[in-house]
Parts: C-alpha cells; structure tokens; sequence
C-alpha cells in the first residue's frame, strides 16, 4: 500500500506533491479545490489509513454543530429583533444560555475524543497505581487505541472554529466541502500550524492559478527545510538516541551535551516542517501563519513562547488563558489584588491561575506522560518567577547602573534563556520523569570533560566530521537569522532576483543536501517528533 | 483620551505610546499587563470588556484601545 511517513519522505516530495501540483495546474477553478481536498484525503489515508473515519467523524460533527451554533444566532437575531428594548436583555440571557450548552457540548465532544484516543492508557495506569496506593484490589484494564495523525492539531482547529462561530467572529460555514478542506488541508494536517477559521479557509476555497513566482518561493522554502532536516535533525540523532536511552553510560556534560542537541534537533525539524508545510502553501498561492520566529534569540522564557510553536501558544492563550482569567471571578480578584498588591503584582494573582491551567494543558498536549506535565509546569514556574522578579531585576539594574539594553547584557539574557530552554527539553525528551531527573542529577554530580580529552565523544553517534559539518551549518543558520532580527528580508530580496540566481539557490541548496545530508550508513534519520502530539 | 495615555505610561514607561501602532504584535505588551491594563481600564471607565473583544486590533495602539472604550461606552 502506498504510504507516507513524513513531510521530508519521497512518497511526498516526488510524488503525491508533484501529482497534486499537476492536476492543480491542468484543471478549472472548481475541480482544483476537488484536487486539494481529495489529496488531502488521500495524503491523510497515506499516513493513518482506516483512521480516515476519525478525520471525517470530526470534520462532520464540528460542521454540524457549527450549523446549529449558526441557526440559533440567526434565531436570536430575529427574535431581538422583534421584541421591546425592555425585553432584549432577557432574550438575550435565553438564547446566551443554549448558546453556550451547544458550543460546550461541542468542544467537549472533540476533545472527548482526543483524551480517550490519546490519553486513556495513561489515565487508567495513573488510577491503578491510585488504587494500589489505597489497598484496593481492583485493576483497570489499559485500554491502547490507535490514534489517527495530526488529531491534537486538527482537534485545536475544530475547537476555535466552534468558539469563533459561538462569538460570531466568523459564520458558521454552510459548504461542507470548504469546511472539510479547512480541517484536512494535508500541509499542514500533521504538524500543524494550528489554522484559524479566518487564516486560512477563503484562502483555500480561492484557489488561486500556481503563479510561477510563488513556485519559486514555495519550493526553495521547501529545500530550506529538507536542509535542516537532513543536515541538521538526522545528524543529531544517533547520539541523541544514544545518550537518552541508556543515560547511565555517560558522565554528566555529555548529557549536557545530548541536551543542547535535542534541543537543536527539535528546532530543526520541527522549523524545518514548517518550512515544508508553508512552503508547499506558498506553492497554491496560501499564505499559512507562521509557526517559528527566531526563538533562540529571546531574551526570557515569556518571549520564547511567543516566538516558538507560536501557533500553539495563541491558541492557549486566546482560547484558555483570556477566557479563564476574564471571567467574572477572575476579574473580581484581579480587582480586588490589584488594589491590595498594585498593578504589577495584583494581576499576577489571576493571571497565574489562568497561566498554571494553560501550562498544564499545554504539557498534557505533547504527549500522556508525567514528564510532560512537568514539562508544562516548568516552564508555568519560570515565566511566573520571571513576572515576580521583574521589578526587583528593573531597580537593581538602576542601583547597579547596569543599562538593560546593552548588548552584553542582552546577549547575557539570551545565553541564560537558551540554557533554561535545553533543561526543559532534556525532561521533554526523557522517557520518564524518573529518567529526567535521573539525567538531571548526573549532571549534578559527574560532570568531568574526560570524553571530550579521551576523544570517547566522536565515538557516541558523531564523529569530528560530523561536528564540524553541524557547526558550519549552524553558523549559517545563525547569520541568516541574525540578518532576519536585524529586519534584512532575505527571502524578499532573492524573490526580486532572476531566474539564474534562482537556479543557483537551487543547485546549491540540493547539493549541499546531497553533500551533507546526513543519509545512509551510520546515520538514524529522525521520525517527525512533532507528529506524535 | 488622555486619561488612557496616563494609565498606560503608568503601565509600562518605557513604550511611546503616541506612536506605537503594534503594541501586541510587537510584545510590547504581555499577556499579563494586558489583564492589569483591562482591569485598569474596566474601573477607570467604568465599563466591561469581554474576553472576546481581547484581539491584537483592539489593542495595538492607543488610538485602538480607546474605539473599544468609546465603543463599549456607547453599548
């Protein structure tokens, strides 16, 4: 059976994408949006094959409820309408009240089916160890259900088109077929970016004629991502793998080390599918929201997360964070510590409710496992800390005379934020709680340079070929980035460039590839981590 | 108008907030100043500002935080 692993494999560069980019070209406007949806049906079949009927299960109830969100509003419109001024605010409160039992009926169906899929065997081996714990002999059975690719990405999408209906942000959709394109568009179906109702459906509803410019664009953003993946992300991987299967065998800076790898092997692929996702939208003329935005050149944990997985990170923010701490309890203490703490610390009460609740989500959604809770927790701890001490780091930088914008200081900042950022991902990579901090004390405890004076480490999955191949490339990387902070838009001006400078990206970017990608023998490429969650 | 400009030199000191038109995009503001300056506003103005209306377009600028004021004043 044909199938597709990844975003980065040849069933999808060199066969389903360039079939789908074919028909696209040869056919009329309305068989082309035919083309995308069936393709991404197909892709979706490629990937999780019978799982297809979760993907239509979803796509057909959202659909639904959206209609009987949309029919109500209508209903409530008439009836406002129709009644006195006097009356309005008690229609208002009747139609408020089903309104919201719909859309929470609804979001929770979704996510219902997420947790079951995805989180059942975690929850009953948590409750069977509860019941151990309190001498009950009675032991759940753990149920393993397959679970269909992308479905925490497609869930996130469903769930902010039902709340958008609800706050009549946007209509409810009466062309399934829009709809179902929306859902599966199958670019970004697998690792997102999380697509909001109003990024991207009339986008792709449009489908706009493949302009050779946007050709271009699309695919040298696609050979940028398949150079971090193969260049970078596979490189890492064994030694990766290595060190954190069997973590016991190597002293505590190699850990480090695998550490500040994942870290690097996370971005890599990760930004490098986004790469390949956006690009391939670039290819149909969609402009898709952006997922990564220079993250290791933030300055604090807070501003990472708005430059990382930045899709994921409004999501929480505008579906979970705002609507826990704007509610009307909420808002009562923030007023109330707003008086008694003032107007740093007084919202910080509130606002860390609302913070622990989207931390605790977000770890949950990586994946079912304690590590992951932590994970989540960890970083709750240090945006929170960062907010606390804030003012206290503002006025010892003014007693010390230290200016805050300097560019040592920041460059200082930016080390420190990298730093913390690796120890996050050592217990996101762990394969337990107990192996992350297990990790985390050799660290502690044995960290000798002896590998690095023994030369042990080019034996651990990299050799000095290896590094030095990855250092290169990171240095280039970190230029290009560094021009993009600075505001130079690089991708721009090669787009204003000819076709002979094109063609030389081109062969340049395949035969470093082809070069040094690493493949073959002696090489583990990377399974997409972002399409487990 | 005025009034808006005190809080939110009062917020934060460091922004110019004659001129700045990307106050959220820019993450000029976070996520947590953005729940005092609501709070601040709500009393100030005496209004209610639902969760729905907190969108970057409403509050990127000053000129756009005090159309939602206006605006949540008239209703």
């Amino acid at each position: 059976m044909f199938s597709i692993s990844s975003y980065f494999s040849v069933e999808y560069l060199l066969i389903l994408l360039p079939l789908c980019i074919l028909l696209y070209l040869m056919l009329p406007k309305t068989a082309r949006r035919v083309t995308l949806l069936f393709f991404s049906y197909a892709f979706f079949w490629a990937v999780s094959g019978k799982l297809i009927v979760y993907l239509l299960a979803a796509t057909l109830t959202v659909y639904a409820f959206g209609l009987w969100i949309g029919k109500i509003l209508d209903a409530q419109k008439q009836a406002l309408a129709a009644c006195e001024k006097s009356e309005k605010k008690a229609v208002r409160s009747r139609y408020h009240t089903k309104l919201l039992r719909v859309v929470v009926l609804a979001v929770l169906l979704q996510i219902g089916v997420l947790l079951v899929l995805k989180y059942s065997p975690f929850f009953s081996d948590n409750l069977n160890s509860l019941l151990r714990i309190l001498h009950i002999q009675v032991t759940l059975k753990s149920p393993n259900f397959a679970v269909p690719i992308g479905i925490s990405f497609y869930t996130l999408q469903a769930a902010s088109y039902l709340i958008d209906v609800y706050h009549q942000k946007i209509p409810a959709d009466r062309n399934l077929f829009r709809f179902a394109l929306f859902i599966s568009f199958f670019p970004q179906i697998m690792e997102g970016p999380i697509c909001r109702y109003s990024d991207t459906a009339a986008q792709l509803w449009d489908v706009p004629k493949i302009r050779w410019e946007n050709f271009v664009r699309g695919s040298e953003r696609i050979l940028y991502g398949l150079m971090k993946k193969t260049v970078a992300a596979d490189r890492l991987n064994l030694l990766i793998d290595n060190v954190f299967t069997t973590y016991d065998a190597y002293d505590g800076f190699v850990i480090c080390l695998a550490a500040v790898c994942y870290t690097i092997q996370l971005y890599m692929d990760f930004s490098g599918t986004m790469d390949v996702v956006i690009g391939t939208g670039e290819i149909f003329g969609i402009i898709m929201p952006e997922n990564f935005r220079r993250p290791f050149f933030s300055r604090t944990i807070s501003e990472f997360w708005t430059r990382w997985h930045i899709t994921l990170g409004t999501w929480f923010k505008d579906y979970l964070f705002y609507p826990v701490s704007m509610s009307k309890p909420m808002k009562k203490l923030t007023s109330r510590s707003r008086r008694r703490f003032g107007n740093h610390y007084g919202p910080l009460v509130s606002g860390s409710i609302a913070l622990f609740a989207v931390w605790v989500c977000n770890g949950l959604w990586h994946g079912s496992g304690w590590h992951y809770i932590v994970f989540g927790l960890y970083h709750f701890v240090l945006i929170l800390t960062g907010s606390l001490i804030l003012p206290l780091s503002i006025g010892l930088a003014q007693k010390l005379h230290i200016d805050r914008n300097h560019l040592l200081y920041r460059i200082l900042q930016i080390i420190r934020t990298f730093l913390l950022v690796c120890v996050g991902e050592l217990i996101f990579r762990a394969r337990s709680l107990g192996e992350a901090v297990g990790m985390l004390r050799k660290i502690g405890t044995s960290f000798t340079l002896d590998s690095l004076h023994s030369h042990a480490l080019f034996t651990y999955g990299m050799d000095q070929k290896d590094y030095l191949i990855l250092l290169l490339f990171l240095v280039m990387i970190f230029i290009l980035s560094l021009l993009q902070e600075r505001g130079v838009r690089i991708r721009e001006s090669i787009a204003k460039k000819g076709i002979a400078v094109h063609a030389a990206v081109w062969i340049v970017a395949i035969l470093f590839i082809v070069l040094f990608g690493a493949y073959g023998q002696g090489y583990l490429p990377v399974d997409p981590i972002y399409a487990k969650f | 108008m005025e009034q808006l400009y005190e809080i939110l030199e009062e917020m934060n000191p460091e922004v110019d907030f004659h001129t700045e038109t990307a106050l959220i995009d820019d993450h000029l503001l976070d996520s947590l100043t953005v729940l005092a300056l609501i709070s601040e506003l709500e009393d100030a103005f005496d209004i209610t500002i639902p969760a729905v209306e907190i969108v970057p377009a409403n509050f990127n600028s000053a000129e756009a935080m005090w159309d939602l004021i206006t605006r949540l004043m008239e209703e």
